[in-house]
């Protein structure tokens, strides 16, 4: 054609390439803008090769979609149980029973055991617990039209361990009756009126608030008189109760290293132990139905596997034509695995929003959850477990293939 | 200073039998910058093999091979990698061309993962070769014609010293092959050695030296004319120059 076309002088071109492969002071600029320009690069032509096979790469999303749905939803099922039963079970963790020792004839706790409860766990370790004695005995308590079986108990310091429902709690418990719950519906009683108790009749200054976990103190069913209304010689049993059950083991722990440290005085009931088997239990379904999902998982990396696999060898010329014109083995390597990748983050990413949806059509569908359960921010860490574990099935998948095909000898490529 | 040279190069593969093939059999050979060499031969001659060994996509049992004087007969994958992306330009019987890049994408190919970005030069290289208004059409909307343009502008986007050609003609009807034969001159004319193997008549017209290679055995691979070093130009052996109304 004409001559304009063909003066190109030899020593214009592609200068750029050649001139940042030389150009040592900006090597380390160069090297950062140039990986991710190469990486850029990688999965733009990823994205199309992808696109080629519609049908295939569609079906490869799909398997890690269900894969990580089955991750995410499993795992935060688990975990809704988990926090459910935690919620059911709540405070009993916190709370250590004391309670004295009748193998070694300790009848009662003497006002002197209590100070050493006390002492023993003034302790920071401990969580500076509240101590609440009772002395405790059963009555007939009447109410207007209805009586009912009661735990009577006698505690100074109500206030320490319960919560009122209607009326006040005292500081100093020094008259009246304050009522469990429970003990208030069936006489159908309330803050004001009076019952009668062991023939005398007691005003009701407060009732408790229904206890939503279990306590062996049963206060739903009992009901609370001063300390002075019994003629007791010691405390039945003495109530610790703690912030957390790390703090109510400690407390423990301090309780049995003082209090019985000559003698053991004091059996201490502890359910800190119970929730961490119960926690350990659903530790265990968490793990198991999670290991469940990804098995799901498993197979969707298979199906990448065969995809990278049958699109390696589909391309194997073309990949050698890359290789041939100066296409590093590396740069082939992140062309195949930014694939893979791709699939891995378009079908965890999808599998995410579908579990989302999923969780929140159940939740709708069931008023029974608590939807406070669902919503707990420990659920998102699952969400976020699956969507990572999508996107490394994918890579992890995808690294055979990729680097099967990307060292293949180039002049064997051709050749097929 | 040749752009390509063999001396004593011997290609063995294991064959099925006890005895290897020998493809190149010492073979010496050398290209000139502006050199235009044809490699003739039959079917199974070693003809690809030559190209693949000049190309350092293989490397020679013995012997030695230079690129522009150096001597790269032994290198690492990605030094040979690296050699090929600065010093040699591919065009193949198949153009080879990757569907799913664009023209411009496919020219571009060799430099799309380093720094710096060589789309403007590729969009200049296709224009040089009448195609600057297909620059985003992909390999499927071009002709035959075209792909093989697209391809040597390709192996022009490093400015190699040296293109390599396996069949440049020889999915072409004649007319095509003839603009093709017409931009290695061109090609050619800027100092790059161009190397073809062909069974294609009019290659070897727009050649300036023809070798031939038979069961392995170059003839003609280092004219006598040509002293090492000396970098002039060589005699020709089967005329040839840029005559427009050729193209």
């Amino acid at each position: 054609m004409s001559d304009d076309q063909t003066g190109v002088a030899p020593g214009v071109g592609p200068v750029d390439a050649g001139s940042d492969r030389e150009d040592d002071d900006s090597h380390l600029r160069g090297g950062i803008t140039g990986w991710l320009r190469g990486w850029r690069s990688a999965v733009g032509m990823a994205g199309r090769n992808l696109r080629r096979n519609r049908v295939r790469t569609v079906l490869a999303v799909l398997g890690v979609c269900i894969g990580v749905l089955a991750v995410a939803a499993l795992g935060i099922f688990g975990n809704v149980l988990a926090l459910g039963a935690d919620d059911a079970i709540g405070d009993i963790g916190t709370q250590v029973v004391v309670s004295p020792n009748a193998d070694a004839g300790v009848e009662s706790l003497s006002t002197a055991d209590v100070a050493a409860i006390r002492r023993a766990v003034d302790d920071p370790a401990a969580g500076d617990p509240a101590v609440v004695p009772l002395y405790s005995d059963n009555a007939i308590v009447e109410g207007a039209n209805a009586q009912t079986f009661a735990t009577i108990y006698g505690v100074e310091e109500p206030g320490l361990a319960f919560e009122a429902a209607e009326g006040r709690l005292p500081d100093r418990h020094r008259q009246g009756a304050i009522v469990g719950a429970g003990v208030a519906e069936d006489l159908g009683v309330g803050a004001g009126d009076t019952v009668g108790i062991a023939g005398s009749q007691v005003r009701v200054v407060a009732v408790l608030a229904e206890t939503q976990t279990f306590s062996p103190v049963a206060p739903d069913d009992a009901v609370f008189l001063p300390e002075s209304a019994f003629a007791a010689d010691g405390y039945a049993q003495a109530l610790v109760i703690s912030e957390s059950g790390e703090t109510a083991r400690a407390a423990a722990d301090a309780i049995r290293g003082e209090v019985n440290a000559r003698e053991k005085r004091v059996d201490l009931f502890e359910l800190a132990a119970v929730v961490d088997e119960i926690n350990e239990f659903f530790d265990l379904l968490s793990t198991f139905l999670l290991g469940l999902g990804a098995i799901s998982l498993v197979v969707a990396g298979v199906s990448i596997l065969n995809v990278m696999l049958m699109s390696t060898v589909e391309r194997r010329q073309e990949i050698g034509v890359m290789r041939a014109v100066g296409v590093t083995r590396r740069d082939v390597l992140r062309v195949l695995l930014a694939e893979a990748g791709l699939i891995g983050a378009v079908g965890a990413a999808a599998g995410t929003v579908l579990t989302v949806l999923l969780v929140a059509g159940l939740v709708v569908a069931t008023p029974a959850v608590d939807t406070s359960l669902v919503i707990h921010p420990t659920n998102g860490y699952y969400l976020l477990l699956a969507l990572g574990f999508g996107v490394g099935v994918g890579i992890i998948s995808g690294a055979y293939p990729a680097w099967k095909a990307a060292n293949e000898r180039p002049v064997e490529a051709l050749r097929s | 200073m040749y752009s390509v040279e063999l001396r004593d190069a011997t290609k063995r593969y294991p064959g099925g039998g006890a005895e290897p093939v020998v493809a190149l059999d010492a073979v010496d050979f050398v290209a000139e910058p502006g050199e235009f060499v044809a490699v003739v031969g039959p079917s199974g001659s070693g003809k690809s093999t030559l190209l693949n060994v000049l190309g350092l996509l293989d490397d020679p049992t013995d012997g030695r091979r230079l690129l522009n004087g150096t001597d790269v007969t032994e290198l690492s994958v990605a030094e040979r990698t690296e050699a090929r992306k600065d010093s040699i330009g591919f065009v193949f019987q198949d153009f080879h061309l990757l569907p799913t890049l664009t023209a411009v994408e496919n020219v571009a190919l060799p430099t799309a993962f380093d720094p710096g970005d060589a789309t403007a030069y590729a969009a200049d290289l296709l224009s040089r070769f009448e195609l600057g208004d297909r620059l985003d059409h992909e390999p499927s909307e071009l002709s035959g014609g075209q792909k093989q343009r697209v391809a040597i502008a390709r192996s022009l986007i490093n400015e190699p010293t040296v293109l390599l050609a396996d069949e440049p003609t020889g999915n072409l009807d004649t007319e095509t092959g003839e603009s093709i034969l017409a931009e290695f001159e061109r090609v050619k004319e800027e100092g790059v050695a161009v190397i073809a193997v062909t069974h294609d008549p009019r290659v070897e017209e727009y050649a300036d030296r023809v070798v031939e290679l038979t069961d392995g055995v170059l003839v003609g691979g280092v004219p006598d004319e040509m002293a090492p070093a000396d970098g002039s130009s060589p005699a020709r052996t089967v005329g040839s120059v840029t005559e427009p109304e050729n193209r």
